[in-house]
Formats: structure tokens, C-alpha cells, sequence
């Protein structure tokens, strides 16, 4: 019979998880047992109960001590900590680059992780959030499918009456409105909804029930409208007056009041009103019209399963809609569920939801960007811990000569590490949250909700703690734990200052500063060229008022040309930057989406919108009402030779071409030029009064026309103002895209150069003896400083050979990915960054060889 | 109180020591407590007793001669040091004084309840 023997794995693990005191004897205990359990229990249940007593042998008092058997507790551990101590207090100088490094970069993380947080963290409060879908359609447009965020009117109500397996439905449309309490009269936006939207969206309530309404004469607010209107006081019970249109007003009891929404949040609102209100506001809304659009449908499916089917069975809603719309024949219909839909509402149009997958590229970047920090400061660190050991190469050698192995070396150092970047954290901790967060939150204005009592957060700083000890300290503590100590005590170890590993740590540390730079450079460039760049139409010298009918039109447009400081007034059913229309051309093959502006005569010349072909509207708009002018990129994309004359297709009626504009941006910037037609509008239909003043004086007119206004129409609130101010809040965002980059580039020229000073210095305290003697001989300044120069010179040129291009294609690619319009890529950021930290090592050399000759060669001789 | 501290299993471990002049290792502990106690011990559970008693002084070890069966694995015996016999006396002492107390207030309130 083969002897019986336990698993051998087992007996291994045993071995080596066991104190080496006890293990042979324990081993002969397990030995004996399992023999005689073959005997009696058989194989199989030998190795299990064997199995067990291993197991069971895992404790405190048998198991080997962690580190090692040489550590005699905590006593060497103890001394450790004391010798780090005591090293960060002697060397101020590289004690604080390390601290002050680390904590930067960990404060940047710190930022990102709120950052990430906070993207992360949108409508997760929701409690359904994972059961709420949004309907969506999606509309061939031109070949491409097109997702649509916009619902038919009747389809939640039909779908609530066909399908079992829906929980909750709600539609939800937006409406604007004029609300009145007391004095206070304002424009503001409500959501017409089913009482089903509380139940979906969990928001949490200030005071009254969200359930209230179901009452179609109850009205629920948001937090930021109860302090508009009723300042801190309790409005539950009170009357609120909303007027839809000058015929038609309601007033609301208030019974109830959302409690502030959390910062993270995407869909909210202002005033919440029951759908039925809608047949009261607008007694002629079909509501079994499929051409209707509701600004959204939301349905709730505790299963995914019936999702499917759900999704199997909408083919006869999609006919219905077919039916009645034949340009908006509609594919297919999908839901989308609300959680993450955030991140891709920029693929949606007209969809409910207000975000865009741009926060989650940004929080891409920050990763990289603080990941890359942190990597700088942990170089610093490194070359620092290297160059400062040849200070402390005595210490080394007195502890291994009396029984350091290199494992306790090691740990020494790394304990040291642990020390530094113990504080680091701290300091980053508060930098981060007290400093950079606020920072960020003032310039892009808004707030992260950062908060330290988050469990989320403490589980990750122990691992940047964790990450920055290993990636800083396991170089440093291998590479001195290696000394010979015969080579040490001796003197003959000459180490330090040739160490290729710290001459590639500064050169990436160089490259990555140079990267850094250059982007920033380049963001703020790009700012102010974004901001100069023409618009293609005259935005400084104009302003606008919006109105709302043809009297009120026409009366602000009679008084404000008795102004002589207005030029020229226009009226227009669209507006540039407030308001757009889409229409569509029918081509024989395909039909054809463009954008649309309703206009009069005056508006092209009242905007500086410039005509380069045919000729503009004429006064009497009856006879221009089948003509059109259209933009140069609709000439482009339908390839016309010559545009005037050509017909285009609306609705069948055909419509003549008779002027071409020049392109202008009617959007953001970073979206590209749209095709546009301009069409003449009719009297009745005029919205918007636009006026071309004379320059310098805007801001009189501005005031002029204000106060007309409120002798005119004291019921209405105002709504115009600058053009120039229509987009203002996306030359905000790119202003943000600057300073958080010029931010990062100082945090970046700070760690490189306090990485280089201190490795300078520190080079030039261990030549100290070789300057004095130069010295003596007659070395000058310039000489001492050629010296140290050269060291450096060729490590600076080769990683700024590679920093500069990778930025440039770095820069390149960024913004392509951002933005649409942008500054020429060019070299400037690159040669600029390049420029400033070849200075900056002049700089710092210029330092050091002027305390060199300053100093007396005598007593750096001295210098043991 | 206080001098010297036994718990229970570190009390059974012991005795079973007492009661195995000479032969007390690991297994031959084991089974004895198994038998006389019925119930199971784990080889770790033991092993970390007769080491916090090692420690504490109440036992004192001594290397033996591996065998066959062990694969030649030497046997740890051990044995009851003269300290580890005060602590025993004491703790018996104490648990007899207990008994004794609390047989006389039984037998008072045997009486009384009548």
C-alpha cells in the first residue's frame, strides 16, 4: 500500500503560514492524526478533516509574525517612525517638496474623485431610477437614424390602456407661463404631468405631499421658486395666479413644496401642475392627435423582461403615427432607461434630459490628468529619496552592520514613505476640498456637493495612499536596501550623482510639465481667439426684445424708433441665439432637414447678417412670400452651381431662391454651421423686435427699452437684452476649459520646478568639496554654472524633443474631440513651454552657482 | 483573584496534562480530552492553549523522539510546572469554596420555603 501522505499543497501552506517554533512538532501531531484517520475514516474524509485542522491552525498565536522573523515587534517599527520623524525636521527643504508635491497631486485626485462622483452621482436618489424608462423614436432623417426624445400626445394614454405590464406612466409637457403672486410676476416654465411623476421620481418633499397632485387645482413647487416667491416662509395653502395666455388664467392652491434638489441632478422643475390643466389652457389641443408632440413619456417596468415585449408590440402605435406624419415617419420606437441616460442624452434630440456625455470625457481627463500629477510628484519624491540616501549612506551601513538585512532596510524605508505620504494626504485633503473644489465650483458655478463624510471617499484615499507609497517608495527602498556595507563604510561607494534611473525620472517629470504647459497655453489661446472670432454677424451693436403679438410688437417698435439712437428695428417670427425653426425640403430622393429664420425686410441688415448674392426681401412682404434666401451651406450641401433662381420643395409648394448669405454661427461654436433658409414673415407672426444702435450706445438703449416696456406692459415681465449676451454662458464653459487647465499647468510648473531645485541642491551640496576646490583654482560664476548646466542640458533637450510633439498631437486631438471651431494647432504652446523650462533651469542653476561663489571654498573644504 | 487565571478549556488542557505523566503531546492531549469530555478539539485550538499556558509558565516542554508514524517528526511533551500546580490548587480551592456556599444557602432555602 502506498503510505498514506496528506495533500501536499496543504502541508506546504501549513509550512509556510506556520511559526517556525512550533511547526515541526505541530506537523508530526497533523502527521500522526491523519494516519491513523486513513486507517479508520478512509481516505477522503481524512483529507477533509485535515483540511479543517489546517484551517483551524490559522491563529494569532500559532501563525508566523508578519515582516519576519527578525522584527522583534513593534520596538523596531517604533524606531522607524522616529527616524522618519526626525528626517522630515532635518531636511525642511526636501521634507516640504515631498509633502507639498504629494499633496497637490493628492488634492487633484481628490478633485477628480468629487468631480467623478458628482457626474456619477446624477439622479441617483431616484429611487425607481432603474425602472423608469423614456419613450423615444427614432426618425430616418436624411439615411441616418435619428433618436428622438419628443412623444406623440396619445401614445401614453393609449399604451396605459393596451399593456398589463407597465407599472406607471407619465407625460410631461412644458409649457411657459406668466406667474403671478401679489407683486411678483415672472415668466417661468411649468410642467404639465400626471400625478404618477412624484411616484416615479422619488424627489423629496419640504412641506405638503407630493400625492396632492393628483388635485388638477393644486400646484407643487421647487425649492428655489418657494424662496422666490415666498421668501422662507411656509406657502403651503397659498393662491398662485398662472396665466397661460392673456385669455386664459387659473389660480392654484400651493400644496406642496420639493425639497432642495441635490447638486447631482438632471431632470427637476419649477412648478408642477396636473396634465388635465392642459384642456383648460389650451381647450383646442387634440389630445388624440398623433401629430401632437408632449415634451416627454415616461413609463415604469419593475421587469426588463417585459421591456421586450413592450418593445415587440409598439408596431401599431408607429403606424398611427405613420398616418398622420408622413415627415416624421418614425422607425421604430425605444425606451431608454433613465438611469445613464444622462451620459447620452447629447445623441438625443429634444429629449427631456439635459446632460451630455461631456462631463464623462471630462472626467476621462481629469483621471489622466491627476494620475499624471501624482506621477510627477512620485518622481520627485524618488529622486529626492535617492540623491538624499548618499546623505544617510553611514545610517545604512551602521544598521547592517549590526543585523539589518535588506529586507529591514527596505522596510525602514518604506515605513518612511508611509510617513510622508501620510501627511501628504492629510495636506491634500484639505488643499482638495478647502482650495481646489471651491476653486472649480466658482469658476464653472456650480456645486459638487463634495463632502468628506462619504464612505466611498474614505475607501478611496487608503488606496491613493496605498498607490503613492508603492509607486514612490518601492524604487527608492529596493535601490538602497542594495548597498554593500563594506562598499559604504569603506567610502568607496560613489553613488547619486550618476544615477542614470533619476536622470530618466527628471526627464519625464520635464516631459510631462512641457505637455502640461503646452495645453494650457493653447486652451487659453483658444479662449480668446473663440471669443474674437467673428460671429459672422454683428453682435455688439444689437439688441432684442421679445413680444408677444403683433399690437405689442408693433407698439415697442414705434416707440423705440422715436430714439435716435436706434438705427434700425426689425421684427421676426425666430431670432439668432433665442429661437429656431426646422422645416423641411423635399428632394426627389430624399427629404431634407435646415434650419429655419422667419424675418421681415429689416433683419439682415439690422443683424449684419451679409448678403453676397441675389438680393434681400422687399418691403412689402406679400411679394416675396414664395421666395427665400438661403445660407451658403445650403448651396454647398445640395451642390448648386449657381443658387439664384433655384426652386426648393416645401410641403409641395416650391419656393424660389433669390438671395445667398454669407455663413454665420446661429449656434454654440462648437457646433458646425447648419444649412438655413430665411423666410418672410408674416406681421402677425412677428416674436421678436430686434435694433441695430449706434455703437457705445447699447447700454442707454437697453435701459430706454426697458423702460418702455414697463409703461406698456406692467403685467408682463421683460425678456430681452444684449445680443452679444445670447451665449454667453458657452464662452463661460471655454473660459473654465482655460483656467482649469492653467490651473493644472501651475500645480505641474510647481512640482517640476520644486522636483528640479531640490535635485539641484542636493547635487550640488554632494560636489560641495569639487566647487571649492574649482573655486580655488579660479573658476568664475560662469564656470561653476556651465558645470552644472551641462549636466542637465542634454536630459532637458531630449525630453523636451519628445514633450513638444506628443503635446502637439496631444493638443490636436483634444481639440477635435471639443470643439468644432477652433484656434489652428500650432507649435506656440510647445515652444512656449519650452522656453519656460529651459528659464527655469537657468533659474534654478543661476541659484546655486551664485551661492557657490558666494560662499568661502575654506569652509566647503571643510565639509566632511 | 487576579494571581492566577485559568479559563476552562486552559483548566481541562491541564488536567489532561496532569493525567498523562509522560505522555502529554498533542495527539495523545487530544484524545484524551475527546474521550473523557466527548467532545471534539481542534488540533489548533490546543495547540494555541498549551502555548498561552507555555507562555503564562503553568506548562514547561521538552522535545522527544520522532517515529515511524510521525515521519520522524519529533513529539513536544509537556509537563505541569510547580506553578502550574499553585494555579490548578487555586482555582480548585476557589470552586470547592463556591460549591460549599452554595450547598448551605440550597439547604437554607429548603428550610425556609417549608
Amino acid at each position: 500500500m502506498k503510505p498514506a501522505y496528506p495533500p501536499k499543497l496543504l502541508m506546504r501552506f501549513f509550512k509556510w503560514f506556520c511559526h517556525k517554533d512550533l511547526h515541526v512538532y505541530v506537523e508530526g501531531d497533523l502527521l500522526e492524526l491523519y494516519k491513523e484517520r486513513v486507517v479508520s475514516l478512509g481516505r477522503r474524509k481524512a483529507d477533509m478533516t485535515f483540511f479543517r485542522d489546517v484551517l483551524l491552525l490559522i491563529r494569532p498565536s500559532l501563525i508566523r509574525p508578519l515582516g519576519g522573523y527578525e522584527f522583534s515587534g513593534s520596538a523596531l517599527f517604533f524606531n522607524y517612525f522616529k527616524t522618519s520623524f526626525r528626517g522630515l525636521t532635518k531636511n525642511p527643504l526636501s521634507s516640504f517638496i515631498n509633502v507639498f508635491g504629494l499633496s497637490a497631486a493628492i488634492a487633484v485626485c481628490v478633485f477628480g474623485y468629487g468631480f467623478a462622483r458628482w457626474t456619477y452621482g446624477v439622479d441617483q436618489f431616484h429611487v425607481n431610477k432603474n425602472e423608469i424608462y423614456l419613450a423615444t423614436v427614432l426618425v430616418d432623417r436624411d439615411g441616418t437614424l435619428q433618436q428622438n426624445g419628443r412623444t406623440p400626445r396619445p401614445l401614453g394614454k393609449m399604451m396605459e390602456e393596451d399593456f398589463t405590464h407597465i407599472d406607471k406612466i407619465c407625460r410631461v409637457d412644458d409649457r411657459n407661463v406668466i406667474v403671478k403672486y401679489g407683486k411678483k410676476v415672472f415668466h417661468e416654465r411649468v410642467r404639465y404631468t400626471d400625478p404618477e411623476f412624484l411616484e416615479m421620481f422619488t424627489f423629496p418633499m419640504e412641506w405638503g405631499l407630493s400625492s396632492s397632485l393628483i388635485d388638477v387645482n393644486s400646484i407643487i413647487l421647487s425649492a428655489d421658486m418657494s424662496t422666490k416667491y415666498f421668501g422662507y416662509e411656509n406657502p403651503i395653502g397659498f393662491d398662485l395666479l398662472v396665466k397661460f395666455d392673456e385669455h386664459n388664467q387659473k389660480t392654484f392652491k400651493i400644496t406642496g413644496v420639493a425639497k432642495e434638489f441635490p447638486p447631482s441632478h438632471d431632470i427637476d422643475f419649477d412648478f408642477l401642475i396636473n396634465y388635465e390643466n392642459l384642456k383648460v389652457s389650451e381647450p383646442l389641443v387634440d389630445h388624440s392627435d398623433w401629430s401632437s408632440l408632449v415634451t416627454a413619456t415616461f413609463i415604469q417596468v419593475n421587469d426588463p423582461f417585459d421591456l421586450t415585449l413592450i418593445e415587440g408590440q409598439m408596431d401599431k402605435y408607429q403606424e398611427l403615427q405613420n398616418e398622420v406624419e408622413t415627415d416624421w415617419a418614425i422607425s421604430s420606437f425605444v425606451f431608454e432607461r433613465w438611469n445613464g441616460l444622462y451620459h447620452k442624452s447629447g445623441t438625443i434630440r429634444n429629449d427631456i434630459s439635459t446632460g451630455s456625455d461631456s462631463n464623462v470625457i471630462a472626467v476621462i481627463y481629469i483621471t489622466a490628468v491627476s494620475f499624471f500629477l501624482l506621477m510627477l510628484a512620485c518622481f520627485n519624491y524618488m529622486n529626492i529619496a535617492i540623491v538624499s540616501a548618499a546623505k544617510r549612506l553611514k545610517e545604512i551601513g551602521i544598521r547592517k552592520t549590526i543585523g539589518a538585512t535588506k529586507k529591514t532596510v527596505m522596510m525602514q524605508f518604506l515605513v518612511e514613505n508611509v510617513v510622508v505620504t501620510s501627511f501628504a494626504l492629510f495636506f491634500g485633503v484639505i488643499l482638495g476640498s478647502t482650495v481646489i473644489i471651491p476653486w472649480f465650483e466658482d469658476i464653472a458655478n456650480f456645486s459638487m456637493g463634495f463632502t468628506l463624510n462619504d464612505p466611498a471617499l474614505w475607501l478611496f484615499l487608503p488606496s491613493i495612499l496605498l498607490f503613492t507609497a508603492v509607486l514612490s517608495g518601492a524604487y527608492p527602498a529596493i535601490y538602497i536596501s542594495r548597498f554593500q556595507v563594506t562598499g559604504i563604510l569603506k567610502g568607496s561607494l560613489r553613488f547619486g550623482r550618476k544615477n542614470p534611473v533619476t536622470k530618466i525620472f527628471l526627464s519625464f517629470q520635464i516631459m510631462l510639465a512641457c505637455i502640461f504647459i503646452a495645453i494650457a497655453v493653447m486652451f487659453t489661446r483658444n479662449h480668446s481667439y473663440m471669443a474674437e472670432r467673428s460671429w459672422g454677424y454683428d453682435q455688439d451693436r444689437t439688441l432684442y426684445v421679445r413680444v408677444k403679438d403683433r399690437s405689442a410688437f408693433e407698439q415697442m417698435q414705434r416707440v423705440m424708433l422715436q430714439d435716435p439712437k436706434v438705427i434700425l428695428a426689425a421684427g421676426s417670427r425666430h431670432h439668432v441665439g433665442r429661437s429656431l425653426g426646422s422645416i423641411v425640403i423635399d428632394k426627389p430622393d430624399r427629404s431634407y432637414e435646415v434650419d429655419l429664420l422667419k424675418i421681415d425686410a429689416n433683419y439682415l441688415e439690422t443683424m449684419g447678417i451679409q448678403l453676397i448674392e441675389g438680393r434681400n426681401f422687399k418691403e412689402n412682404h406679400t411679394s416675396d412670400e414664395l421666395n427665400v434666401i438661403v445660407n451658403e451651406v445650403l448651396v454647398d450641401n445640395l451642390k448648386w452651381e449657381e443658387a439664384i433662381g433655384q426652386v426648393v420643395k416645401i410641403d409641395s409648394v416650391g419656393y424660389k431662391v433669390v438671395g445667398v448669405v454669407k455663413n454665420f454661427h446661429s449656434s454654440h461654436f462648437d457646433q458646425k454651421i447648419r444649412p438655413m433658409i430665411f423666410q418672410v414673415a408674416d406681421p402677425t407672426e412677428h416674436r421678436f423686435l430686434s435694433m441695430k444702435v449706434r455703437g457705445g450706445d447699447q447700454y442707454e438703449v437697453y435701459k430706454a427699452v426697458q423702460q418702455q416696456w414697463s409703461e406698456l406692459f406692467p403685467e408682463i415681465p421683460f425678456q430681452g437684452g444684449y445680443q452679444e449676451d445670447v451665449w454667453g454662458r458657452y464662452f463661460q464653459d471655454v473660459g473654465v476649459h482655460g483656467k482649469v487647465w492653467r490651473g493644472l499647468a501651475v500645480i505641474a510648473i510647481i512640482l517640476a520646478s520644486l522636483g528640479l531645485y531640490g535635485l539641484v541642491t542636493l547635487n550640488v551640496t554632494g560636489r560641495v568639496k569639487e566647487f571649492s576646490i574649482r573655486r580655488v583654482m579660479g573658476a568664475g560664476l560662469t564656470s561653476v554654472g556651465n558645470i552644472i548646466v551641462r549636466q542637465y542640458l542634454l536630459l532637458f533637450a531630449v525630453a523636451l524633443l519628445v514633450g513638444a510633439p506628443i503635446s502637439y498631437f496631444l493638443i490636436d486631438f483634444i481639440f477635435e474631440m471639443a470643439y468644432a471651431y477652433h484656434i489652428p494647432i500650432d507649435f506656440s504652446g510647445a515652444s512656449i513651454s519650452v522656453l519656460l523650462l529651459l528659464s527655469l533651469l537657468f533659474l534654478v542653476v543661476l541659484v546655486q552657482s551664485r551661492k557657490i561663489s558666494k560662499s568661502n571654498p575654506v569652509t566647503g573644504l571643510k565639509v566632511e | 483573584m487576579g494571581k492566577f487565571q485559568l479559563g476552562e478549556f486552559e483548566e481541562v488542557v491541564m488536567l489532561t496534562v496532569g493525567v498523562l505523566p509522560k505522555e502529554a503531546y498533542g495527539v495523545s492531549i487530544k484524545k484524551e480530552i475527546e474521550s473523557r469530555l466527548s467532545r471534539k478539539v481542534s488540533v489548533g485550538a490546543l495547540q494555541s492553549a498549551l502555548k498561552r499556558l507555555e507562555k503564562k509558565g503553568y506548562l514547561k516542554s521538552y522535545e522527544g523522539k520522532g517515529t515511524q508514524e510521525r515521519v520522524g517528526r519529533p513529539k513536544l511533551f509537556f509537563e505541569i510546572t510547580a506553578e502550574g500546580k499553585e494555579a490548578l490548587q487555586f482555582t480548585r480551592k476557589t470552586r470547592n469554596e463556591l460549591w460549599e456556599e452554595m450547598l448551605n444557602l440550597a439547604l437554607d432555602v429548603k428550610y425556609s420555603s417549608q
